[in-house]
């Protein structure tokens, strides 16, 4: 759509230039990842009774809340970037090769913040090596939550791997134009590079890629993070198989509208309307659509099979889920997404960025609302649920809502770090934008897809 | 096999050569291998005892293998008076002694293996055990390496006979040191479609049994499941099984404080400390003198202790444990066998023992109801006004020649229902004896129910005709007894609390089960009137940081 070229120096914007709106926006993540560590603080000093949490049953509380919630869901946007990332580069869709690092670092972002939230949801976080690592041959056989640590390291150094690998074609290319402040960096992400590794390097990352794609649905946000719930008999609101293919569907949502956000901020600031087209998010939001689709389908899968003739625990269960009225605000807000994805496919005058903005905005929220309810209703509609304190209350204490500040803190100061630090647009991105790429003759792939 | 075989083998002749030839094979001598297996079939027979044919070869097997493992006549004697039989049963009784190996045993018999033919002879350079373990295993009971514990604590609840008083979750709290709102044991009443707490309930009168109660009630402790989900999906080993009595408990040392045993786990036993917990960790006090907090927090296990006991630190999980320190003999050995809970209990309901020994309270009370709710009414005098006068008593007060009616009004307390039902008792009691490891109480009241039966009959003869209608028991037989019991007691069913979740719970309840759809309502008791805190909710959301009022989720 733009009639500019794009560039070199195009992708080293970032690293070269230092502005007062990034300081600004610096602070403003740094300040909110630093509140939350001095809520957490607190938190550590008092016990987990600042929270809003309590115990199910007699006790009338609700065991995990926001924190879990949060983390599945910061998981999801990870699974779901390195997917995105992975499908890119081993379907060929060159279209998206632009937004592919970023959809990359989304992932260690995303994981690094799950991470975290494991450590503030404990009550005694400095047994976390004692206790877990050291039973580990023995609790990995049986714990949903030790497969759990399992899946996300594996995947940690996977999507690292897949990150690092890639960066070496760049890093060594650019290598002139990039600041001498971060030579020993630079030098350790090279370390014994020849160009007659290109080749090697790219037959490496299409194996990661493949194993990405194929972990995901098996084990990982199909698999092992909703088995956390999906296996525990005694509560309704998460038995069942469907909560595999719900939680994949969620990821690819959030990832995808996390994406395209972060793409905005990106194109906005270093005026990459020729890199990051328009293109790229009618074809995202066309995604997005897609998943919101599988998303709804498995939500209605749920609920019929709750309502109509189901057990009673199943039936009081899902009864009290589709009347939940943050529920119906959370379907709609999602339902209402995908209306505007399908007129605008049908009209394409409806598109605009800004709407695809807002269109992902309201998709993160609805997850993040639909995660942590999730959590929640388990504890609120157990089998057991002869107590008179069940279904018993949870509201998010302000340090729990504050970590949701930290963790995107967390997540924005991990971009604005490391696009000073290398290119977060691929070095291949740009030569295949000129065509002077060598799979340049591969970019014939239809417009539009999906 | 002819008759003119003469053969000393059962499978004849032909068998014989072929060992023989085995033997041959062997370097060791073929003809004392024969006439000891020969001799050793006499043994089978009975003809000839084991003492003496050991006694006739031992030079010979010293001289031909420089051992001889068989046993002394000693041991010999010892492990007759085990068994009697067949090698086989002799080692079935040896099996499972916990005071031999099953190895040692073996050696021990090694003149039966000599007993089980010549094969065994050929072998003997690996020790004669080698071809017993061969012929025992597929038809032996048990293997070695699955070493199951024979004790598994655990309870039978009776709801019809609780009052819903909540003494025992008084009694917990103080046992355990708990904090407000933590409820290890939970007592509720409820009440679903089938079953009306006030109009309709099972019993329209009032009977010294039932209390007259109106409420429907539902005692709920930990299960310690013997599939505990909570162990399962524990990520640390924290929440374990400890292995000599079956007890599920948290290690609170280990316990990194996930939560995820609290969701796991179906009943909704658990609960987690939220903050410091309000007695400091030296102020835990169970024994009488306790300079040392550690006695009555740590348990005893194969390999040191383990915190596991009383109440949790912050930010790990607690739940029922059982009383591990009562368990392990720290508390005393009076109080091996028993908790805190069952103690309080003013009416019974609650009977603790390892469920594993059929002598047991809980095993007495679930298999034979009828009989031990009796037993325990008639003998629990804290909570019963009818009261089974003692054989002491009886001898003091009657006189040969007194009447039936007589006696009963000589003894105090006694009336003719109660005679009855102590009667009834001793005719249907089969007359087992309580073990002596632990508190079998409900065995050793039917004892002194027995004996006061006994010293009864010795004034007045309770098995005569008119005897049998006075005290209406009809014509004598045994199923009038258990008629006459259950007139009494009711004949309550028995339950596991969601046996369809597969967690194989180690409660099991006498009286109603709850529906899927029954709902608590208010007891007979109100918590905060014992001083008991039901919501705990109440409590942690005085520390909630920016708490909303009534906003929830």
């Amino acid at each position: 759509m733009s009639t500019k070229t794009p560039s070199e120096e195009d992708i080293l914007r970032p690293i070269n230039t230092l502005t007062k709106k990034y300081f600004i926006l610096y602070g403003v993540a740094a300040l909110g990842l630093v509140a939350f560590l001095v809520a957490w603080a607190y938190q550590l000093q008092q016990g987990l009774i600042v929270t809003g949490l309590g115990d199910w049953g007699s006790g009338g509380g609700s065991t995990w809340g926001l924190y879990i919630g949060a983390f599945i869901w910061w998981v999801g946007v990870a699974h779901g970037g390195i997917i995105l990332s992975a499908a890119v580069r081993l379907l060929n869709m060159d279209r998206y090769m632009p937004v592919a690092r970023l959809a990359e670092m989304t992932t260690i972002g995303g994981l690094s913040a799950a991470g975290f939230y494991i450590l503030v949801h404990m009550g005694r976080p400095d047994r976390m090596v004692t206790s877990v690592i050291g039973h580990y041959h023995i609790t990995v056989n049986n714990s949903p939550l030790v497969w759990d640590v399992t899946v996300i390291t594996a995947y940690f150094v996977l999507s690292a791997t897949y990150l690092g690998l890639t960066l070496r074609y760049d890093i060594s290319r650019l290598r002139d134009d990039l600041p001498d402040m971060f030579e020993p960096v630079y030098k350790i992400l090279t370390l014994g590079y020849t160009e007659a590794e290109d080749k090697v390097i790219d037959r490496m990352v299409w194996w990661l890629a493949a194993a990405v794609i194929i972990m995901a649905p098996l084990l990982l946000h199909g698999g092992v993070i909703p088995w956390l719930f999906a296996l525990l008999p005694a509560m309704p609101g998460w038995t069942g198989a469907i909560q595999g293919p719900m939680f994949l569907s969620i990821a690819l949502m959030s990832a995808i509208s996390g994406i395209m956000i972060i793409s905005y901020a990106f194109r906005r600031a270093y005026d990459w309307d020729h890199i990051i087209t328009d293109d790229i998010f009618r074809g995202l939001l066309l995604w997005l659509g897609f998943f919101t689709l599988l998303f709804l389908w498995f939500q209605l899968q749920t609920i019929i099979n709750g309502v109509f003739l189901g057990p009673t625990n199943k039936a009081v269960a899902i009864e009290a889920k589709i009347a939940h009225p943050i529920y119906q605000v959370a379907m709609t807000m999602i339902f209402g997404t995908l209306v505007y994805i399908f007129l605008q496919g049908i009209r394409p005058a409806l598109f605009s960025k800004r709407r695809a903005l807002i269109a992902s905005v309201i998709v993160l929220t609805g997850t993040l609302t639909e995660k942590i309810l999730f959590v929640v209703e388990g504890f609120l509609h157990p089998t057991f649920d002869i107590y008179a304190n069940t279904p018993g209350t949870y509201f998010p204490s302000a340090i729990e809502w504050l970590s949701l500040v930290g963790t995107t803190g967390l997540v924005a100061l991990l971009f604005l770090n490391l696009s000073k630090l290398v290119p977060v647009v691929e070095l291949h991105a740009i030569e295949h934008l000129r065509g002077d790429h060598e799979h340049g003759e591969e970019a014939t792939e239809p417009e539009v897809e999906a | 096999m002819s008759t003119d075989d003469e053969s000393f083998h059962p499978l004849g002749e032909e068998w014989e050569d072929e060992l023989e030839t085995m033997l041959d094979d062997t370097e060791y001598d073929s003809d004392l291998g024969m006439e000891m297996a020969q001799d050793a079939m006499r043994v089978t027979k009975g003809e000839l005892s084991e003492a003496e044919f050991h006694e006739r070869y031992h030079e010979d097997v010293m001289e031909e293998f420089g051992e001889d493992e068989r046993p002394t006549k000693e041991a010999y004697e010892a492990a007759q008076e085990e068994a009697k039989g067949t090698v086989s049963n002799m080692l079935n009784a040896f099996d499972g002694d916990d005071g031999e190996t099953r190895r040692e045993t073996m050696k021990k018999m090694g003149v039966g293996a000599a007993a089980v033919g010549v094969g065994a002879f050929g072998a003997a350079s690996n020790g004669p055990e080698q071809s017993v373990t061969a012929a025992e295993e597929g038809h032996g009971p048990r293997q070695e390496t699955t070493e199951e514990s024979d004790t598994q604590w655990g309870m039978t609840i009776d709801l019809e006979r609780c009052d819903g008083c909540l003494s025992c979750m008084t009694a917990c709290s103080e046992e355990n040191d708990l904090d407000q709102g933590v409820n290890w044991m939970y007592v509720m009443a409820w009440e679903d479609e089938n079953h009306h707490g006030q109009e309709g309930s099972e019993y329209d009168v009032y009977t010294d049994f039932n209390m007259g109660s109106d409420f429907n009630m539902l005692v709920r402790p930990c299960q310690h499941c013997t599939d505990a989900p909570c162990e399962k999906v524990c990520p640390t080993t924290a929440r374990h099984t400890r292995d000599k009595d079956g007890l599920v408990l948290t290690d609170y040392d280990v316990c990194i404080g996930c939560r995820y045993c609290q969701v796991a786990c179906p009943y909704g036993v658990n609960y987690f400390q939220w903050d410091e917990p309000d007695v400091a960790y030296e102020d835990i006090d169970g024994l009488e003198d306790p300079d040392n907090p550690d006695q009555i927090t740590h348990a005893e296990y194969e390999h040191g202790e383990r915190w596991v006991d009383s109440r949790a630190p912050r930010g790990t999980m607690s739940k029922c444990t059982m009383c591990p320190s009562m368990q392990d003999g720290k508390q005393g050995e009076d109080k091996v066998g028993t908790s805190a809970c069952e103690s309080a209990c003013p009416p019974g309901a609650i009977q603790f023992g390892n469920v594993k020994d059929e002598r047991s309270d809980p095993s007495q009370h679930r298999e034979h109801p009828v009989k031990s709710r009796a037993i325990v009414h008639l003998t629990n005098s804290t909570d019963s006004t009818k009261t089974a006068p003692s054989a002491d008593q009886i001898n003091s007060a009657l006189s040969e020649g007194d009447d039936l009616q007589t006696a009963i009004d000589q003894i105090e307390g006694l009336t003719v229902d109660i005679l009855a039902i102590m009667k009834s008792i001793e005719m249907v009691s089969e007359g087992t004896e309580p073990g002596d490891e632990e508190n079998n109480s409900i065995l050793s009241a039917e004892q002194d129910i027995l004996s006061a039966v006994e010293a009864f009959q010795q004034y007045v003869d309770l098995e005569t005709e008119e005897a049998y209608s006075e005290l209406g028991l009809g014509d004598g037989s045994e199923q009038q007894a258990h008629f006459r019991l259950e007139q009494y007691t009711g004949d309550p069913s028995s339950f596991q609390l969601l046996e369809d979740v597969g967690t194989n719970p180690n409660v099991t309840y006498l009286g109603q089960e709850p529906g899927p759809e029954a709902q608590q309502v208010e007891g007979p008791t109100k918590y905060e009137d014992v001083g008991l805190l039901d919501e705990r909710q109440e409590y942690l959301d005085e520390g909630t940081v920016g708490r909303i009022d009534g906003v929830s989720l």
